[in-house]
């Protein structure tokens, strides 16, 4: 290594005692150049290798104590949140792997800007859903989905999808396929009207350019270029606060993608 | 530390912070059934403070307690801010229970000694504590006989409670505190409240300047009918207002009538209003969002760490007003020269200001780009619909249901009501729906004439042969004088009977500040309760937008039967083909009334009509 830097070195101390740097300066410049592409596309690498795991979903579905549970195993009474919190996730059966896990606010007026923020770098997204308060909110649930799916972003990385059906503790909690089939015929529906929609203002319909699975066919999950999977879960747990939480589904979900 | 405020209180000032985030908030308390809740922000560690009490107390010592509040605070778990990260908050503890009680002791001494007036008995101030002390809970406490507890006290409480939230030093958890029930007013009660008093200060303020002379003026200009540079060259044929003022049915031949002029090119690029710059500008927006994701990931790493170091070494600045006041200055002058309401462009800078004071700035950001940032986003997030209008969606609801969906549209004098409905007419034709158009505008000559001609055009275009022998559009009217009220009913009754899917029901225009319009008003959507109510309004509009929602929305308020008053549900913003990029209009509309643009009418043929774009529209405020 020595040996071989030996001539260049001696190459810049000649160039040090030539009365003009110039030359110096040039080289110098471009080292700092190589230098700054490189990193560059190390931060790019790292960019790429997308590792977090976003936790979407509306208002009170219980993101935040799914995240929370998840990380710590303890119950938390939680807040409507205003901001995203992120942390690394070890997956339990392998120490090696783990992933970013994000919560993000489900409010009307904040959930979409921090999907923009956050989706590019998603790995996999669980999307919580609020199996008691369903029937009221389906429609809701729907649209922020469809939000969702139909994002080129999103389409584009294609990251692995995970409903997940949470609050199961609680009797009145519906079951996943039937959530499942109730989205499907919902995002059927939003298929039709999102795309006869008026035309936005740049030009592009609202819908995006995106056309959400397979036309002139009843929509349904596995036309999506991602994959996705419906798990029943429950932050709080059969035995209420005090207990574990029950969602082995998600846990096995998330080392399969980490 | 475990916030003990009432749970439904506190929800819903998380809730509206989440609102107020986009500059709503303007002062830093609010009240919420029988409390005020007065918050503080501590933006460099992301905290924040609230303390919510009685209503009818006057208590001197609130500000005292919570800025002494926050600083014990602060400084006693700076380090876990700063260092442990998400894990260590959801972990940590912070048993803040004693310092508050000895700060809020503080805080009542220093209040009886200064202001021996709102002194309290002894026995109150005694009561007080004990409500305080079993608000604040200790972390061994079951989460459960806290609710209760809290459910028990109900009305007698009367001392202060106070919350305190631990925030998130670099991704933490503000939302990882408190709350027991849930129930109690929505998120939307409490909004509308905040807006109602919103509305409250600005009739006040309105009253004054109300004799103007512009009604007049205004409806004069309205009828002209004009050229615009961007609209389309055929510019006449949806204005059919002083053609067919003779009422008589002939007055616009069939024949003359070429379907392609009325349509518009309808294959032509419908991106015109923008130029290539301006998407350029989105993308590179775009980018810079996108790097921030890599932010969490990398952080753990020794790479992270470095950089720490390396930001502390820098110098890593925080926020000052005075940093941000010339910035801001600017921002708001070129916001107002965006035709943003001076109004809401003060608030808007305000509540930046409010969000970023504090903030420690990235090392290579300059306070313009920070502030720039910071605007927005709130800019997006006022754009970003409460919840969206998804006509086609509800049409087809009621179509299930047998029933016509009604859409009433309402506004001053021509800003294009007609024209715009007779274009939402074509599209929801367009879409299988069948219309019916009721001619409620009773009052100013040739409007029944105008959308008698708007319908035979839609006839001609979609003629019943197509559409399976079912006459797609047709038109209700009752002639001039008559009660606007009553034809909206006989015409939805009419729908009803013939199986129409819509009723869009046009009305007279008026200015606001016409009480008895106004009330006739309120009264036909009181009465007639349409399913939707839009709101025209042209983009050109400035100043006077705020003046105009509020009134309208204040019309509608005080005369609604109902307990929770119907008000306006989307708004129509019409000849946005002839303000260039001076959108502000936009943000003006929506901010006082934090509902969508629905449709956003770009020129006079049936084809103009487009759905608004956020980003879009962000981005021409933003542009220089
Ligand atoms: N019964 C039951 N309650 C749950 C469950 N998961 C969450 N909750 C409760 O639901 C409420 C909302 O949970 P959060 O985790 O704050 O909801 P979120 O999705 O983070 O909501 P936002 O932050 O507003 O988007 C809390 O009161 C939780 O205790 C569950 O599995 N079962
Ligand atoms: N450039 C342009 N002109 C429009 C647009 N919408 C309406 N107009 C024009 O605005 C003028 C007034 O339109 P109307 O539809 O008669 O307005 P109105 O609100 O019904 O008027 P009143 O019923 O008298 O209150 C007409 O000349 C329309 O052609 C638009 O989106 N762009
Ligand atoms: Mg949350
Ligand atoms: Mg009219």
């Amino acid at each position: 290594m020595a040996g071989r830097l030996e001539p260049h070195l001696e190459a810049l101390r000649r160039e040090l005692r030539a009365p003009d740097p110039a030359v110096l300066s040039v080289l110098l410049a471009l080292l700092a150049v190589a230098i700054t592409l490189l990193i560059w596309r190390f931060v790019q690498g790292r960019r790429s290798s997308r590792q977090a795991v976003l936790l979407l979903g509306l208002c009170d579905a219980g993101k935040t104590l799914l995240f929370a549970r998840l990380l710590t195993g303890k119950y938390r009474d939680t807040q409507t949140s205003i901001t995203d919190s992120s942390a690394v996730y070890r997956v339990s059966n392998d120490k090696s792997a783990n992933v970013t896990l994000i919560d993000l606010p489900g409010h009307e007026s904040l959930r979409l800007q921090f999907l923009e923020r956050f989706k590019a770098a998603a790995r996999a997204i669980v999307f919580v859903v609020d199996s008691v308060a369903f029937q009221r909110e389906v429609k809701d649930v729907a649209e922020f989905l469809y939000q969702v799916l139909v994002d080129s972003t999103v389409l584009k990385n294609a990251p692995a999808l995970l409903i997940a059906c949470n609050k199961q503790d609680v009797t009145m909690a519906k079951s996943a396929k039937l959530i499942q089939h109730q989205l499907e015929k919902e995002l059927n529906t939003l298929r039709v009207t999102r795309s006869a929609a008026p035309t936005s203002l740049d030009g592009s319909a609202t819908g995006g350019p995106a056309q959400l699975g397979k036309k002139g066919k009843d929509f349904d999950f596995s036309q999506l270029p991602m994959k996705v999977e419906f798990v029943e879960c429950s932050a709080r747990g059969s035995k209420g606060e005090e207990g574990d939480a029950d969602f082995e589904g998600l846990e096995k979900w998330l080392a399969k993608i980490a | 530390m475990r916030p003990a405020a009432q749970g439904g209180g506190l929800d819903h000032f998380w809730g509206s912070r989440g609102d107020g985030d986009d500059g709503r908030g303007g002062n830093n308390s609010f009240t919420h059934e029988a409390l005020t809740l007065k918050y503080k922000l501590d933006n460099q560690f992301e905290l924040v403070f609230v303390v919510g009490f009685q209503k009818i107390l006057t208590l001197t010592y609130v500000d005292k307690l919570i800025d002494d509040v926050h600083k014990e605070f602060r400084d006693k778990y700076r380090n876990e801010f700063q260092q442990k990260g998400t894990l260590g908050l959801l972990n940590g503890t912070f048993d803040f229970k004693d310092d508050f009680m000895r700060l809020l002791r503080d805080a009542e001494e220093s209040s009886k000694v200064r202001a021996p007036t709102v002194m309290k008995t002894f026995e109150q101030s005694l009561k007080s504590q004990k409500t305080v002390k079993c608000m604040i809970e200790t972390r061994g406490e079951k989460p459960k006989e806290k609710v209760k507890n809290k459910k028990n006290k109900g009305s007698k409480k009367e001392g202060t409670e106070a919350v305190v939230a631990p925030g998130k030093a670099s991704a933490g958890d503000k939302q990882l505190s408190t709350a027991g029930d849930r129930e109690e007013l929505t998120k939307d009660e409490i909004l509308q409240k905040n807006r109602e008093e919103f509305f409250k200060r600005h009739m006040k303020a309105g009253e004054k300047s109300s004799k103007s002379p512009k009604p007049e003026a205004q409806k004069e200009k309205g009828k002209k009918p004009r050229v615009w540079d961007l609209g389309n060259s055929n510019a006449k044929v949806l204005d059919y207002s002083n053609s067919a003022t003779n009422g008589s049915a002939e007055a616009c031949p069939v024949e003359e009538f070429d379907p392609d002029t009325a349509l518009g090119d309808r294959n032509r690029e419908p991106g015109r209003l923008y130029d290539l710059e301006y998407e350029s500008d989105d993308e590179a927006e775009e980018e810079k969002v996108i790097q921030n994701p890599s932010k969490p990931s990398a952080k753990k790493g020794g790479l992270g760490g470095m950089f720490g170091m390396l930001k502390g070494l820098v110098g890593s600045k925080s926020l000052t007003r005075e940093d941000m006041d010339p910035v801001l200055e600017k921002m708001k002058d070129h916001l107002i020269a965006k035709n943003v309401a001076a109004e809401i462009a003060v608030q808007l800078c305000e509540s930046v200001a409010k969000k970023l004071e504090g903030k420690v700035m990235g090392t290579f950001t300059t306070v313009t780009s920070t502030v720039k940032q910071a605007l927005q986003e709130a800019l997006v997030q006022i754009l970003q619909p409460q919840r969206r209008v998804d006509v086609l969606r509800d049409v087809m609801d009621a179509q299930r249901h047998h029933r016509p969906y009604v859409v009433t549209f309402c506004g001053v004098n021509g800003v294009g009501k007609s024209t715009n409905l007779a274009k939402i007419s074509f599209w929801l034709i367009e879409n299988g729906f069948s219309v019916l158009i009721a001619a409620c505008d009773t009052f100013r000559a040739g409007a029944v004439e105008q959308l008698r001609t708007h319908t035979r055009r839609l006839n001609t275009l979609h003629p019943p042969e197509s559409h399976g022998g079912r006459t797609m559009v047709q038109l209700y009217e009752k002639g001039y004088g008559k009660d606007a009220a009553g034809i909206a009913m006989e015409a939805i009754s009419y729908a009803r009977n013939q199986g129409f899917d819509v009723v869009l029901v046009d009305t007279a225009g008026r200015m606001q500040d016409n009480a008895p319009l106004m009330t006739a008003l309120a009264k036909l959507i009181a009465v007639n309760a349409p399913d939707l109510v839009l709101f025209v309004g042209e983009a050109l509009v400035g100043n006077e937008a705020v003046d105009q929602l509020v009134k309208f929305n204040k019309a509608l308020a005080d005369h609604s039967m109902a307990q929770t008053p119907r008000l306006i549900d989307g708004i129509v913003l019409t000849k946005f083909d002839t303000i260039d990029d001076k959108v502000g209009a936009a943000i003006s509309m929506t901010y006082i009334t934090s509902k969508p643009i629905v449709f956003v009418g770009t020129g006079q043929t049936y084809c103009d009509l487009r759905s608004l774009n956020a980003k879009a529209v962000v981005a021409a405020l933003m542009k220089a």
